[in-house]
């Protein structure tokens, strides 16, 4: 079992405790052990708080990364904004003079950050740890003829350099991902759009929430693949949104990927939490 | 170039706001630009949105037109942070996160839109971005999970102190 430091982040374990109970059941089925990281606290989120005090944010980061360097664990996220506040803070403390700074406030509660913990985001671990062949082992309930329109997000694939995840311009891993459960993965034309959730204007994302919409009803998908709690909010609560404001029907039903892997595994559809989304998967009763 | 600058003066840049700026982690990059544009064209807010313009934000960075940027309706709150614009930057500018620096000077200044203060406001208390109350730990339950921990605020808090002594908040 390889072994990993889970930072479930905020708006999970605290809006969609669904993904996070779908997790805990799929990984150790996959060979991953995780251990939870007792003390942590927000990552901080890259939107809101950094856009405050970058210091502040990268010395809560760096309190984060320590608590998994005091395990002597790699750190493993579920959450594109957790993993995007942590990758940076990596990247960015590696420069001597931010990092003491940094160690600076850290030393006042006695901690320091050293950099010897890497992130990765739960997909990538997947990948690289236990390869869609597994994953595909791993099925009892091949999701044979089911349609899954994709999308990225944002914060998972970029900035490139620093989340090192996939291509941005050509991602892989979803799709991998989604057929090693036996369905099909489809890109429609929008599907490296953003979901709008971190603009402060009501206008922007609303027209691209709409435009996104669009095109993900034209492929004719079954549902929508997600791997971001912040678009799958925007996809689940926002479509509702958009429907009513265009006075259009837009009903695709958002599944968080982990959750459609452990449905996947055999876990039952009621156990799933798939019943509290305003738009609920029930095609996938049909396996 | 500033409106009213006339043609025969020369254009005057405003130094202090720029190095203000330059005391933000990464505030600096703009001195790099030399507004080729690769940033516009696969910016979303852009698309969406006539006001929006990264190439436009860094020009005005580089003169430091401080009332055009920081004003209580600033146009970066439009900015979507799909960090298209630091993937596609050749100089490395990294405009999204010049664009968060000059925000940290916006709240220094007191001026954020009320959705981000509040978020901003929760995390302060609580050390998480959602409050966390006894119907998201009943919610939890159903799923077999226990109730969150408390975040150590004491640490937290700690950490957020401004540092003394250094020119970081001047």
């Amino acid at each position: 079992m390889k072994r990993f430091a889970f930072f479930p982040g905020c708006l999970i374990p605290a809006r969609y405790p669904a993904m996070e109970f779908a997790i805990r059941q799929v990984l150790p089925r996959l060979g991953i052990e995780i251990v939870d990281l007792e003390g942590s606290s927000c990552c901080p989120d890259p939107i809101y708080f950094k856009s405050k005090d970058k210091l502040s944010w990268l010395a809560v980061a760096a309190r984060n990364l320590s608590l998994a360097e005091d395990l002597g664990l790699d750190v493993v996220t579920n959450c594109s904004g957790c993993t995007a506040t942590l990758s940076e803070a990596i990247h960015l403390l590696e420069d001597d003079i931010l990092k003491k700074k940094v160690n600076d406030r850290l030393g006042r509660i006695g901690r320091e950050y050293k950099g010897t913990t890497r992130v990765r985001h739960i997909a990538t671990v997947v990948r690289d740890e236990v390869g869609y062949e597994r994953v595909r082992e791993s099925v009892v309930r091949p999701l044979e003829g089911l349609k899954v329109a994709i999308h990225y997000g944002c914060h998972l694939l970029k900035p490139s350099k620093i989340m090192q995840v996939d291509n941005p311009d050509n991602p892989q891993v979803m799709e991998r991902l989604v057929e090693a459960l036996g369905a099909t993965a489809i890109r429609h034309r929008n599907w490296y759009l953003c979901c709008g959730k971190a603009c402060q204007t009501e206008d922007i994302p609303m027209n691209m929430m709409h435009d996104l919409l669009t095109t993900v009803k034209a492929a004719e998908t079954d549902i929508l693949g997600m791997i971001c709690p912040t678009c799958f909010s925007q996809f689940d609560y926002g479509q509702m949104k958009i429907s009513k404001k265009f006075d259009e029907v837009f009903d695709i039903p958002p599944v968080y990927y982990f959750q459609l892997l452990a449905f996947a595994q055999g876990i039952p559809y009621e156990k799933l939490g798939f019943d509290s989304q305003r738009f609920k998967p029930e095609c996938l009763l049909r396996f | 170039m500033p409106e009213d600058a006339d043609r025969d003066e020369p254009v005057r840049v405003n130094f202090r706001f720029r190095r203000e700026l330059a005391q933000k982690i990464e505030g600096n990059l703009a001195s790099f630009c030399y507004q080729c544009g690769a940033c516009v064209g696969d910016c979303p807010a852009t698309t969406y949105s006539s006001g929006f313009n990264p190439r436009e934000i860094m020009l005005k960075v580089l003169y430091g037109l401080e009332d055009e940027l920081l004003g209580s309706e600033s146009v970066l709150w439009q900015c979507t942070n799909c960090y298209n614009c630091h993937e596609r930057c050749p100089q490395e500018v990294k405009p999204v996160e010049v664009i968060i620096s000059l925000k940290n000077m916006l709240a220094a200044r007191g001026i954020y839109p009320e959705v981000v203060s509040k978020i901003i406001g929760t995390f302060e208390t609580t050390g998480r971005t959602v409050r966390i109350t006894s119907a998201i730990d009943r919610q939890r339950a159903k799923f077999g999970l226990p109730p969150l921990p408390p975040v150590p605020m004491d640490e937290v808090r700690i950490l957020l102190e401004p540092d003394t002594g250094t020119d970081e908040e001047e």
